[in-house]
């Protein structure tokens, strides 16, 4: 199934399996899961939140450097 | 089905690993500040009728401890001014000046901002030089966070004084301070590690207390917060990518904490247990003079601000 990814500058379709979590999807873009805060469909959603066939995932980095 | 563990609310948007309670974004917010207002108290970082002096970047942290000390304005406990130094760093600090004023003017507090350019003659990028590694006429080679902590330091006192303020807050958040312990510690640097703390606690009264109220706060939860209460931060990197034993240890304990979600809590705490048998043994004696350049107090004859200063002239 696709879903819409929003990633700073970034807009992304991605393909993913069904029954995918929010934190598997931050692990296949290889992004630091403890750096960022994620909405779904414009709300904060926990890392276990399950996607779903066309919701649009916003990535939000909030921690830098360190 | 996990629910808010306060209201039952379906829409959570944390699950904390460390204690197990998961909030929606109501509740977490109301928790947040909850915690920070009660952490005030218990270390007592404010009394009443404080004129405090927010060190605001625009950052998260910074711009997170202005809207919850801002509570405490708005019930005519303390009043804030706030202050943002613009250190003089191309493409980076304009964002955050502009963020900062936007903040200070929802919640109607006075800003100022202050340079280094005005009150040492030159930017952090001029005083790193062109290929931004050290200044001229450094021999050692130091870390521009080191300049820029050392005049930071010397900017937010003096203005401190200038607006006759009575306390000092920072945005130091969990991470920031466990990271301190650990590098001082590690480094051996003891005379750093004692005056780690919720306050500073100066004997010299030309120092202005510092205080850190959000020093128990992870600073994943401040970036949520950030998002959750849709506040304005810049959110953004400094290009002077930080010193390079700092990010090895904030690395190292992100890695640990893991598995072990408690491990940031458990070493501030220990650390606190016996900081002050430490500061009571260790704090050296002798009395604090003033720097002869710029009449700040200073053990040395200049204090490190002046003395890189006078290096460079
Ligand atoms: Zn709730
Ligand atoms: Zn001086």
């Amino acid at each position: 199934m696709q879903v819409k990814v929003i990633f700073g500058e970034e807009n992304l379709t991605e393909d993913v399996p069904e029954d995918y979590t929010i934190k598997e999807l931050l692990k296949k873009l290889e992004i630091p899961s403890e750096t960022v805060v994620v909405k779904k469909n414009e709300a904060i959603v926990i890392e276990e939140e399950l996607i779903q066939e066309g919701d649009t995932l916003e990535i939000i980095k909030v921690i830098f450097g360190g | 089905m996990n629910t808010c563990s306060k209201c039952g609310n379906q829409q959570i948007i944390i699950q904390k690993k460390h204690s197990g309670q998961s909030l929606c974004q109501e509740c977490f917010i109301e928790s947040i500040n909850e915690k920070v207002l009660k952490d005030t108290r218990k270390y007592k970082l404010l009394e009443k009728g404080d004129k405090v002096l927010m060190a605001l970047s625009g950052g998260k942290d910074s711009v997170v401890a202005l809207h919850i000390l801002n509570l405490l304005r708005e019930k005519n406990i303390i009043d804030i001014v706030a202050v943002t130094i613009d250190e003089g760093i191309k493409g980076y600090r304009e964002k955050g000046i502009e963020i900062a004023k936007g903040n200070t003017r929802t919640l109607g507090i006075e800003h100022r901002v202050v340079s280094f350019k005005e009150y040492f003659g030159r930017t952090l990028d001029e005083m790193m030089g062109q290929d931004g590694t050290r200044p001229q006429g450094d021999t050692e080679p130091r870390h521009a966070c080191t300049y820029c902590g050392v005049f930071r330091r010397w900017i937010l006192n003096r203005v401190a004084q200038e607006e006759g303020a009575t306390k000092i807050a920072t945005g130091h958040n969990l991470d920031d301070e466990t990271q301190s312990i650990l590098m001082n510690y590690l480094e051996g640097n003891i005379n750093n590690l004692i005056r780690i703390g919720p306050k500073s606690e100066s004997r010299d009264e030309r120092f202005t207390v510092k205080i850190k109220p959000l020093r128990e706060i992870p600073e994943k939860e401040i970036g949520l917060y950030a998002i959750a209460a849709d506040l304005n931060v810049h959110l953004a990197g400094c290009p002077y990518v930080g010193e390079s034993f700092r990010r090895e240890i904030g690395g190292f304990i992100k890695e640990l904490s893991e598995n072990h979600p408690t491990i940031m809590y458990s070493t501030l705490r220990g650390f606190d247990k016996i900081k002050s048998i430490l500061k009571k043994e260790l704090t050296p004696k002798g009395n604090t003079g003033e720097c002869r350049r710029c009449g700040e107090p200073s053990a040395g004859e200049l204090c490190k601000a002046c003395s890189f200063l006078e290096g460079w002239e």
